[in-house]
């Protein structure tokens, strides 16, 4: 079976995070709420337009279900819709919020699925690690977008959710330390400690899967 | 440095946010600690690979889906007084499809009995409004349609056969009753005779003693 190559670590490259979220982004966020606020319908499909896809990214992510994602954020902006206006743009960004909603969600789904992932047959199981493999030995070179994204997805899988969602908030959500304590409602340490040991777990998950780190 | 305080700093590191001076002082740990160089590895070799991962798109039909789901346009985020949020509750209720529904099936209910109770609709005048005529006319219509039900059920053949079979042991236990009491009476009058001949016996006897 072939091995997969991935870009060999640095010791001193460039910080991997695009300041994504700008002032302005922050300032159309506010602007954004008050006009919804203010019962403007076209303020609610803006808002909806633009937060989709992270509040959907962070879903796929938790639950590698397209469905279920799919599910959970439309739940997410439905609660959104009725809850508003406990928002107050003074106390922190709509950005940490939002994600601090869709994560309690997450863990709401995560609690009630608990029964069903325990029942979940072992034939699955293999088929799900044959799928990935069959993505790898594909490959001959470096993994790269959608297989590497499928790797990464089944990686995801193997870590606890404490350890998944910090994964998932810093290094594919790009928000910082500070605010993924606040979404997580634990000290910045904790986020880091937990990060390392969720990456490094992940590492070792994703050489079992015959990826090089 | 010790391998706690390395892990603490050990994602400002792969930031690429560490200061010089704590950074030479981190690599120099590095240097010296496999447990912590690996560890460093396997962080920046997944926050690298993680790098290469194409995002999850949501699909396009997912944002008109909670577009139409969320009740834009209502005005749920006013505040609302009392009695608005009552009727609005009242007037939401009865827009859901299922009462629609349920209101259009009870009219087909009663449509249907009518029907069969040949209630024939015709144009309304000022004339039919009148409560006296309205009363008499449910009143005669209430009484020819308990009239027109007791004949319809009096003409039922499972009704029939069950009266004449009550009939049939009603007389029957009729003329049990009468052929027994007629035995009865012929007994009691027999037992009169027999009393009133052994009587004098009796009187007899003493009278001998």
């Amino acid at each position: 079976m072939a091995t997969v190559a991935i870009p060999a670590a640095k010791w001193n490259w460039v910080p991997p995070y695009p300041q994504v979220r700008t002032a302005n982004n922050l300032d159309a966020d506010a602007q954004l709420v008050e006009r919804c606020l203010a019962g403007q319908d076209a303020a609610w499909e803006d808002l909806v337009k633009v937060h989709t896809r992270r509040v959907y990214s962070i879903c796929y992510r938790f639950t590698s279900s397209d469905a279920e994602a799919q599910d959970l954020t439309q739940d997410v902006f439905l609660r959104v819709f009725k809850n508003l206006r406990s928002f107050r743009s003074g106390e922190g960004l709509f950005v940490v919020w939002l994600t601090r909603l869709t994560r309690n969600l997450l863990i709401d789904h995560y609690r009630r699925s608990r029964m069903d992932r325990a029942t979940e047959s072992i034939e699955d199981q293999v088929k799900m690690l044959e799928e990935t493999t069959a993505v790898l030995s594909r490959t001959d070179g470096m993994l790269a977008g959608r297989e590497a994204s499928e790797v990464l997805q089944a990686g995801l899988q193997k870590l606890s959710p404490e350890l998944r969602e910090t994964v998932i908030l810093r290094d594919l959500e790009e928000l910082e330390y500070r605010e993924i304590a606040q979404v997580l409602n634990v000290p910045e340490g904790t986020v880091k400690s937990r990060l390392n040991r969720g990456r490094a777990e992940l590492a070792r998950v994703l050489r079992r899967h015959k990826v090089r780190i | 440095m010790t391998c706690a305080e390395l892990e603490i700093l050990l994602c400002d590191y792969v930031d690429g946010t560490l200061r010089a001076e704590e950074r030479t002082v981190l690599e120099g740990h590095l240097a010296g600690c496999s447990a912590c160089a690996e560890l460093a590895k396997d962080v920046t070799g997944v926050t690298a690979f993680i790098e290469t991962v194409a995002p999850a798109e949501p699909p396009a039909e997912l944002l008109t889906r909670i577009l139409h789901e969320l009740p834009i346009g209502r005005p749920s985020t006013e505040k609302r007084s009392w009695w608005r949020k009552w009727i609005g509750g009242w007037v939401h209720g009865m827009l859901q499809p299922r009462y629609v529904m349920g209101m259009a099936m009870t009219v087909l209910s009663f449509s249907m009995i009518a029907k069969f109770a040949h209630i024939e609709p015709r144009q309304l005048r000022p004339s039919d409004l009148d409560p006296v005529k309205i009363w008499a006319g449910i009143d005669d219509r209430t009484h020819r349609m308990w009239d027109r039900t007791m004949k319809y059920y009096d003409n039922l053949r499972l009704v029939i056969e069950i009266q004449s079979r009550l009939k049939e042991w009603t007389d029957q236990e009729q003329a049990q009753n009468a052929e027994g009491s007629k035995q009865k009476a012929t007994v009691s009058s027999g037992q009169k005779a027999e009393g009133s001949g052994q009587k004098p016996e009796a009187g007899t006897s003493e009278k001998k003693r």
